[in-house]
């Protein structure tokens, strides 16, 4: 285990305990939620898991390189923005994914697209958010995040 | 049956574990590279998983949410957007589990402005997805892309308060709620379980979303169901009086 993850791990306990003197009850429940929230997850995570394996074994480091490298960082970044659009994974599993295809050599301009867009850009749920907040409210709100996701990863592209 | 209820409940590994089993069956070398290959990132996530899902419900449940809730009117000014990225990044669930609580404090009086703020901070930088993302991605590409998001976050919020009038919003949806005294929206329940575990007598969950087995609430149970209706945390329960 990484420092990082070590130091999550006593911070958590940390609170954990200070919240358990303070309200043992809405502790242990929250405790439920989290492993309500772990069961419902887990078999998506795996998957998305084992699915990295599959794609660092049969997609070669060279061909990453050239689909989502530095040589056409345009097309990319708009593709993998697309698709993050009308994916509907959860973030947390896609950080192992993305992370995975960055290490075999993929851009971070790409990248970030994809993340951006997965989680704010909502075409899958975009009948749900146009029947709470109707249809201007949720065009503007979608065009407006799917644009600014793509300006974060350029920016990105410059600043790294 | 429960072979079948268990591939019912998770098409993609079973898709994925049968691409394992073909490969191992076909190529038994490429199948064993390809599991090697996916090691490193289930012991990764086994090492980081469990932490984060316990401190995303800590959070859920400390957070003082309802007094926080009458905090986003018109003229809450800074305080109501530092506010509104708070409520946004120590929540659990995905955008859609929003709704429902944007929808409320909308009619609270939340202004359009901290609305996206919300939205948009619940979807993008939730405090337990950063520490994943600094795991997977280092924590300089986190820290990046986080003030390149909470600033364009606020630049949205002000496009779309400019274009979007609260007039241009729906009111009241009509009820897509099932008959009955009390009712789980199936659309906006994210499945953790919560209602469940605390009052098992009216809620099961199944295929990962809750919902009701018995809606005739009795007056005693009441005041129960009241106080778990406010901790779901989509705000996904609702009850008939």
């Amino acid at each position: 285990m990484d420092i990082f993850t070590v130091a999550l791990w006593i911070i958590t306990a940390i609170c954990f305990v200070v919240f358990l003197k303070k309200d043992k009850l809405k502790t242990l429940n929250s405790m439920k939620m989290a492993r309500g929230l772990m069961k419902g997850m887990i078999g998506e995570i795996f998957a998305i898991l084992l699915l990295i394996g599959l794609i660092l074994t049969f997609v070669p480091p060279d061909t990453i390189k050239v689909l989502l490298g530095k040589s056409n960082v345009y097309i990319s970044t708009a593709i993998s923005a697309l698709i993050g659009s009308i994916t509907l994974i959860p973030a947390f599993v896609a950080f192992p994914l993305v992370g995975s295809l960055v290490d075999a050599g993929a851009s971070l301009v790409p990248s970030a697209a994809f993340l951006t867009t997965l989680t704010m850009v909502g075409i899958v749920t975009f009948p749900l958010e146009k029947e709470e907040f109707g249809l201007k409210f949720t065009v503007t709100r979608n065009l407006l995040s799917f644009v600014f996701a793509i300006i974060i990863a350029l920016v990105m592209g410059v600043i790294i | 049956m429960k072979i079948l209820k268990f591939l019912k409940g998770n098409k993609l590994l079973s898709v994925v574990i049968l691409i394992y089993i073909v490969l191992f069956v076909v190529m038994p070398n490429k199948g064993q590279e390809a599991v090697k290959n996916s090691m490193y990132y289930v012991i990764e996530m086994l090492e980081i998983m469990p932490v984060v899902f316990i401190l995303t419900s800590l959070l859920e449940a400390w957070v003082p949410r309802k007094v926080i809730y009458n905090s986003f009117g018109e003229d809450s000014g800074i305080k109501g957007s530092v506010l509104s990225f708070v409520i946004g990044s120590f929540s659990a669930g995905p955008i859609y589990a929003a709704f429902p609580v944007c929808k409320m404090l909308l009619k609270k009086g939340a202004s359009i402005y901290n609305i996206i703020i919300i939205l948009s901070a619940w979807a993008v930088i939730k405090v337990p997805m950063l520490i994943n993302e600094v795991k997977f991605l280092g924590g300089e590409f986190m820290g990046i892309r986080w003030i390149l998001t909470v600033t364009s976050i606020m630049l949205m919020a002000y496009i779309v308060n400019k274009i979007v009038k609260k007039n241009n919003i729906p009111i009241e949806v009509k009820d897509k709620f099932e008959e009955g005294s009390l009712k789980v929206n199936q659309n906006y329940c994210i499945g953790c379980g919560l209602c469940s575990k605390l009052i098992p007598e009216y809620f099961a969950v199944e295929n990962k979303k809750a919902k009701c087995i018995k809606r005739e609430v009795t007056e005693a149970d009441k005041e129960k169901l009241e106080q778990i209706i406010s901790k779901c945390p989509a705000s996904a329960i609702k009850l008939d009086n």
